[in-house]
């Protein structure tokens, strides 16, 4: 828990952890609606406890600058030049962010669960955006003291923030577990307010992120940026892990032939990859909303090496250690299997990105998730440890319900199926409750025989398969199924949009 | 609000394919074969029967087509996927082939195994399999996984593993669909003693089905689709003991016209399941009466009557020959047996469908050309006729020997032939028949020629 290296991961779990909480990523800008928090933290126990606590526990981690022009709310802004190999880290991933700007994210879940929550600092928070800021732009007041400038008591939001700060700047998941094992020790909080205590300070710890790379080497690209984790990984198989400089810019120039190469082989799209990609930057410029970029924030694996061309997968430490583990001979189908699975997973989550129909926060996190699920899993299944034995699974989610996840799954998959569609603007239908796994077996069957054809037909010498015929040709056979029983309506649709998209 | 849906959905995705492909890693040992690693050995309620074949669809759309017989009582499609180079159609001289499996709901194993078979055909065809693909481009494939799925979905909702010896046999009406077809041998026993026809005994078919009502919906769908589709020859899916079980059903003293052909295919049944033709095998229960087990075969009637049975009606009524697996001593094993079942089983189900090129096949025709639809192929010394498809083409099985075939219809002059039969191949027998008329109008003008010779030499 000590190290720093446990720590960052502890971090990434964290972040994990907290994204899938949260249905966007944290914008550096204003949103402070964003900021989510248990007030009864706040209503049951004493400021000047919390404060006296966390001073305990802070005194010896404490580098006080002072921010003059700041609100003291606002900046935990850490150096943005950390040395630190992990904070490179964050901080290139940070890099990756592109701000659009101004417009919040939209509102995370548990706010809503919470909509008394006061938004006095909503106009603090709004001027966190500009301030550049390096390690001498602190908050004015000593972030131990726990009191803002002027006098007036934190609020719980105050902590969070401070906490969130000396983590960043410690880099040191540790800061967060001292404050609250001291509090729940004390029985100040109990567990559940140390579980939304810890989400809280994640995000804002997200929000210290972004906003450090916002203020830190922007380069004013004067184009959204295009592309999500996901197509960061397809795009660059062979460059390095490092995403200093430009890295959109340069993401986005390789995007259309590392993208074409990358993804072509191992998952089965088809032409249309290329196509969306373009279409997505035109229509994502078009576009002018914000969008997030918390692309930093994937770049979790830094640390692993490029090896086979899993470039674009060592973004997933989780998953890439599970594949390490599969190193034997007689794994490699599951490791081709793996593969393949995960660039499938990413390529979609790219699409639904493009399309708009989740915004880059979102895919972003659903990624994070993912590893974290991993993570979760192989423990679970598997009986072993991906060797990051801190990664706090994420919780109250998964497990749940299979039935919603069906269904959840399900829709997920129409969505997904809408994407190619250009012309098709709707938002993800609703309607069909199909049984999820239906549609991955079914996608299964397709990409099998779409497979089969490509080599079949070279195999013949023959020209590429007749893709309008074959689908015209399936719409049909399809819709005969309906009529007579032997598809559903809903799987009907389901089908004819994974043609469609191909 | 769409994000936050979104993002419990792709949480939810996420952890499924997860969970898929952890579960696929951890499951995954030793397998037989690349082709088992790709087939789910487990039970299909119905929904799960209906996706599965409509993956193998997915995946094979070019050699495969679903399609529904009819209905069972409660409203379940009874569904057949189609396996042949050009589903959906009749080619002339392309046999047609079935297996019905699970008509007692209770026998599972059939039912299983018969999507697994799908799936196999499918993986291997594309996979490259040369007798797979040569299999699939000759023949035309009918695989019906259930004719009695109201009766499985009873079956399978029992808990615990032990399942009753009869819950779920009957359909939802209480009717042993193997015990409700006409029954078409008292008539043939008749019709052998006083003469009279021996094959297509079921007088007005057509009428005869519609205004049954004693006929269950799955064995009036199943009656109409054997007069449907010129089946040559099938395989009805059984459990509760392990054997290859031939016409006739019904207890007599006499054995079928064809028991030696019947004999054969049976035999080639068993030959590659190691369980059924164990000469050691004990008996499934210490009392059962296996003495009329030989070599893995049995014929029905020495075994045990069965009146109204699905096998003998398909022999009786149509051109079809069909004989009566039972596949498992228990009639619905654990699942995890299935992996076993399907290896016991593969190679003969593969292989008994590869019976179907046997004998002696060919077209019946005019002499112009045109195909003569329901003429008469008759062998010397079997009493059991069969008729030609409406492209006039016909496939007589036929065990190895010299046999003297010959074709008839109403109004043409039959026509024999000689022929050496192999094990196989079918050998090609190929019948242009004159018609009546024809020889007529043939003599007539013989005799208009003659009167003219004559009349202009002898100068009438």
């Amino acid at each position: 828990m000590a190290s720093k290296g446990m720590g960052v991961l502890f971090l990434l779990g964290i972040f994990a952890v907290t994204v899938s909480q949260i249905s966007a990523f944290p914008t550096p800008a204003e949103d402070d609606k964003a900021v989510v928090y248990n007030r009864r933290l706040t209503e049951e126990r004493p400021i000047q406890e919390q404060i006296a606590e966390a001073d305990d526990v802070k005194a010896a981690v404490e580098s006080a600058d002072t921010k003059p022009a700041v609100e003291p709310k606002e900046v935990k802004e850490a150096e943005p030049e950390q040395e630190n190999d992990d904070f490179t880290l964050l901080k290139s991933l940070a890099e990756g962010q592109r701000s659009k700007e101004t417009n919040e994210t939209p509102v995370r879940e548990s706010l809503e669960k919470e909509p008394y929550f006061p938004d006095e600092s909503d106009s603090t928070k709004n001027r966190r955006l500009v301030e550049d800021y390096d390690s001498t732009k602190m908050e004015n007041d000593d972030p131990e003291s726990f009191r803002q400038v002027d006098g007036t008591p934190l609020t719980a939001e105050d902590i969070v923030q401070k906490i969130a700060t000396k983590i960043y700047e410690e880099d040191d998941r540790g800061v967060f577990d001292r404050i609250v094992s001291k509090l729940l020790r004390l029985g100040l909080i109990t567990d559940s307010q140390a579980d939304s205590l810890e989400y809280e300070v994640a995000e804002a710890l997200q929000d210290l992120i972004t906003k450090n790379a916002k203020n830190n080497e922007i380069e004013d690209l004067g184009e959204d940026y295009p592309v999500t984790r996901g197509d960061q990984d397809d795009q660059n198989p062979d460059a390095s892990m490092d995403v200093t400089g430009s890295p959109n810019r340069r993401y986005d120039e390789e995007d259309d032939d590392e993208d074409q190469a990358a993804i072509d082989d191992d998952v089965d799209r088809g032409e249309g990859v290329d196509t969306v990609d373009n279409t997505w930057d035109r229509e994502s410029e078009g576009e002018g909303e914000e969008e997030e970029r918390s692309e930093g924030e994937r770049d979790e694996g830094n640390e692993l090496s490029p090896e086979d061309g899993l470039q674009d997968l060592q973004y997933f430490p989780n998953f890439y250690r599970l594949l390490k583990s599969l190193d034997s001979e007689q794994d490699t189908q599951e490791r081709e299997t793996l593969i393949t699975i995960m660039k499938t997973l990413i390529d979609f989550v790219k699409m639904m990105v493009k399309y708009g129909t989740i915004t880059p926060e979102e895919g972003v996190s659903y990624l994070e998730n993912l590893d974290a699920m991993i993570a979760l899993q192989t423990k679970n299944k598997l009986g072993k440890t991906l060797g990051i034995p801190g990664i706090i699974p994420p919780t109250g989610k998964t497990p749940e319900d299979d039935d919603n996840t069906k269904a959840e799954a399900a829709k997920m998959q129409k969505e997904y199926e809408n994407l190619k569609d250009s012309t098709k603007e709707e938002a993800p239908s609703t309607e069909t409750r199909d049984h999820p796994g239906k549609s991955e077996i079914y996608l299964e069957a397709i990409r099998k025989n779409i497979e089969w054809l490509k080599k079949h037909n070279k195999d013949e010498g023959k020209d590429d398969y007749d893709l309008s015929k074959l689908r015209d040709f399936m719409d049909q056979q399809v819709d005969s199924y309906i009529d007579k029983g032997i598809i559903e309506k809903g799987e009907g649709e389901t089908i004819k949009r994974i043609y469609g998209s191909l | 609000r769409r994000g936050g849906g979104s993002s419990e959905t792709m949480n939810r995705f996420v952890s499924l394919v997860l969970l898929w492909t952890l579960a696929v890693l951890s499951t995954t040992g030793p397998v037989t074969g690349a082709e088992e690693g790709e087939i789910s050995f487990e039970y299909h309620r119905y929904e799960e029967l209906r996706k599965a074949l409509v993956s193998v669809w997915l995946q094979c759309p070019s050699i495969t087509r679903i399609y529904t017989v009819g209905e069972s009582f409660e409203g379940r499609e009874l569904l057949v996927l189609e396996m042949s180079d050009n589903p959906g159609t009749h080619e002339a001289g392309e046999p047609e082939f079935k297996y019905i499996g699970n008509m007692h709901g209770n026998e599972a194993v059939g039912r299983e195994l018969i999507v697994y078979l799908a799936q196999y055909l499918c993986n291997q065809y594309q996979q490259g399999n040369e007798s797979i693909i040569d299999l699939i481009h000759t023949t035309r494939i009918h695989l019906m996984p259930s004719m009695n799925p109201d009766g499985f979905e009873k079956a399978a909702s029992q808990s615990g593993e032990l399942k009753d010896w009869f819950v779920g046999r009957s359909n939802a009406q209480g009717v042993d669909l193997n015990r409700n077809f006409p029954d078409l041998d008292r008539i043939v026993y008749g019709n052998e003693k006083e003469g009279g026809a021996n094959n297509h005994l079921l007088n007005n078919m057509k009428k005869a089905v519609d205004e049954n009502t004693k006929l269950a919906p799955e064995t009036k769908a199943v009656i109409r689709w054997i007069m449907e589709i010129p089946f040559v020859l099938s395989a009805n899916l059984h459990g509760g003991d392990v054997v290859a079980n031939y016409p006739y059903d019904e207890t007599r003293s006499a054995a079928s016209p064809d028991d030696v052909t019947f004999k054969s295919l049976a035999k080639s049944y068993s030959q590659f399941n190691p369980v059924m033709s164990d000469p050691q095998r004990a008996p499934c229960r210490k009392n059962d009466d296996d003495t009329s087990f030989t070599d893995g075969i049995t014929n029905g009637g020495a075994w045990y009557s069965v009146p109204g049975g699905m096998q003998d009606f398909n022999y009786l009524s149509s051109n079809c020959f069909e004989i009566t697996l039972e596949l498992s001593c228990d009639k619905f094993p654990a699942e995890d047996t299935l992996k076993t079942y399907w290896e016991e089983n593969r190679n003969s189900l593969v292989n008994y469908i590869e019976q179907v090129h046997r004998g002696v096949k060919g077209f019946v025709r005019d002499l112009q050309g045109a195909a003569i639809f329901n003429a008469s192929i008759s062998v010397e010394g079997i009493d059991h006729d069969i008729t030609t498809a409406k492209d006039g083409d016909y496939w007589r099985l036929l065990a190895a020997g010299n046999y003297k075939v010959s074709a008839y219809a109403p109004g043409y002059l039959t026509v024999i032939k000689k022929v050496a039969v192999p094990y196989s191949p079918a050998i090609r027998v190929d019948f242009e028949l004159e018609s009546l008329v024809e020889r007529k109008e043939e003599e007539k003008e013989e005799l208009m020629d003659w009167w003219k010779m004559m009349s202009e030499t002898l100068n009438f």
